[in-house]
């Protein structure tokens, strides 16, 4: 469904990509796993259409979709839950939503889409006239997924969604990912805590400074003694 | 303080609503653009002016109802906002170089206005200006009460538009966190002329608010910007209420003054409100 060719992406001060190639398949979660600062955020934010690629291509249902302007690729069936979720902080729970069902065919669904959000979320159902800005982390981050829920999308895109949350929140987050994906959403998501997102993945790529060095099924490429101590912290014989 | 003052007391505070309006008028569309845009624009007053003296062109040359002007001002204004916002866009200019980009504007206009009208001051003689009827012990001018039911109705439709409307929400989302706005589908450019354009229609309506009950010279373009900015900063950036509010309480401030102590005095009364306001809520500003 999606597909990276050769990606480049140069973007101030945030990490490079340097000739990135991938590919997400319909209905299928995608995990991308590497050591801070290895470019996995630009990633993310480039395939979100937040950064301009220099080079190579993003192609979506055969579309190309490089040149296109950010606010095109919600149409298009791509979502994203960024990197320190990014509510709006100052507009109500409700509104948040509402401005994630912004396009046009996500907002016939709006009333159906909310009320999938809050059985998802229970939580969020109780918040909804609350100021985003006014919730906890952990409900903040159910509401970060939610407004990318609302638009309907055929690709969501989670950038640390368990960061800086109490494990048992993480256990939930998992579990609503888990539920969406199964529901038929392709779901690419980066993730600190590495062995929650092979244990949910699908498929998964190793990002170093940049670049893709490994990839494969979670359980092949993990077999690696190496990136088993590297990326999970267990050594062998443990 | 002698036996009459109550009435003078009432007198000098509505009319001090009835300015009080027309700063909350001209600082709604000051607001909205600083606050959502970031732009602070100073030739929003210059195109106020504009729309005066066409409103004053029309009516007392032309024959026109004042009222009826509108609906050739605003449009015209609306069309003009959205291309000063273009050019700001065009060229990619930060807050602070709008203000002065926007300056060089208003002076451009002024210019303008004076080579078309001069220097000279200019009175619309309308239908609407002796009319005056009286509530009680007070004097209701009808000019006045028209510009504060125009900024009441402007400031209600605009504060529901930004809860109510997809275009609202779309808009107070961009002024936030533009980028994640956009990736859920905003068109950040498109979203801003738009604004901009219902900025420059709310300058070209405080214009003919402006003729209606004021006398115009093009020096007095700059008269209204410290006290329509203090009345914004009162009120709050971006916020469709807050001007109102803001700029009724300045108004009230400063005819109070000026009936009880000294004309000279009004300034000092409103802009230690702004200060005292900006020492204790610093983020206001």
């Amino acid at each position: 469904m999606l597909e990276l060719r050769d990606l480049r992406v140069e973007y101030g001060a945030a990490p490079a990509l340097w000739g990135v190639s991938l590919a997400i398949p319909e209905r299928k979660l995608v995990c991308i796993v590497g050591p801070n600062g290895a470019g996995k955020t630009t990633l993310i934010n480039a395939i979100a259409g937040l950064h301009r690629a220099k080079s190579g291509r993003i192609v979506m249902d055969g579309t190309d979709m490089t040149s296109l302007p950010s606010h095109r690729y919600c149409s298009a069936g791509i979502a994203i839950v960024p990197e320190g979720r990014r509510l709006f902080t100052r507009m109500s729970v409700r509104e948040n939503l509402e401005v994630g069902s912004y396009t046009r065919a996500a907002r016939k669904d709006r009333d159906r889409s909310l009320d999938y959000i809050c059985t998802l979320f229970p939580a969020v159902r109780d918040k909804l006239d609350s100021v985003a800005g006014s919730l906890s982390g952990g409900q903040q981050q159910m509401v970060a997924i939610g407004r990318a829920l609302m638009a309907r999308p055929r690709l969501l895109l989670l950038d640390e969604p368990s960061l800086g949350l109490s494990p048992l929140i993480v256990q939930a987050m998992f579990g609503a990912i888990r539920e969406v994906n199964a529901a038929g959403t392709a779901v690419l998501l980066v993730e600190q805590n590495v062995a929650n997102a092979l244990e949910i993945a699908d498929f998964a790529y190793l990002l170093e400074e940049g670049r893709i060095v490994a990839e494969g099924a979670p359980n092949v490429l993990f077999n690696n003694p190496e990136l088993r101590r590297a990326y999970l912290g267990i050594v062998p014989g443990h | 303080m002698t036996f009459p003052s109550g009435t003078l007391l009432a007198q000098s505070a509505l009319s001090g609503v009835f300015i009080g309006s027309l700063y909350g008028l001209l600082g709604l569309g000051v607001g909205l653009a600083w606050g959502l845009l970031h732009v602070i624009n100073l030739a929003h007053f210059a195109f106020a002016f504009l729309a005066a003296y066409l409103c004053y062109q029309l009516a007392s040359v032309g024959g026109m109802d004042p009222l009826l002007t509108l609906a050739l001002i605003v449009p015209l204004f609306a069309a003009l906002g959205a291309a000063l916002q273009w050019v700001l866009e065009r060229f990619d200019v930060s807050p602070l170089n709008s203000l002065l980009a926007t300056f060089g504007i208003a002076a451009i206009i002024e210019a303008g206005i004076q080579w078309e009208w001069t220097a000279d001051f200019r009175k619309l003689e309308s239908v609407y200006a002796g009319r005056t009827f009286k509530v009680g012990v007070l004097f209701v001018p009808l000019p006045e009460l028209l510009t504060l039911l125009l900024s009441l109705i402007l400031a209600f439709g605009i504060w529901a538009a930004m809860r109510y409307t997809n275009l609202g929400r779309a808009l107070r989302a961009l002024a936030e966190d533009a980028p994640i706005a956009a990736a859920f589908g905003i068109n950040r450019r498109a979203h801003a002329l738009v604004l901009a354009g219902v900025c420059g229609a709310l300058a070209g309506i405080a214009g003919v608010c402006l003729a209606l009950t004021y006398t115009l010279t093009p020096s007095q373009i700059y008269a209204w910007v410290g006290v329509v900015f203090a009345a914004v900063m009162l009120g709050g950036l971006g916020s469709a209420l807050g001007p109102l509010t803001g700029g009724i309480v300045i108004g009230v401030s400063e005819a109070v003054t000026m009936a009880f102590v000294s004309p000279s005095w009004a300034p000092i009364v409103s802009f230690s409100l702004l200060i005292g306001l900006l020492l204790l809520k610093p983020e206001r500003s």
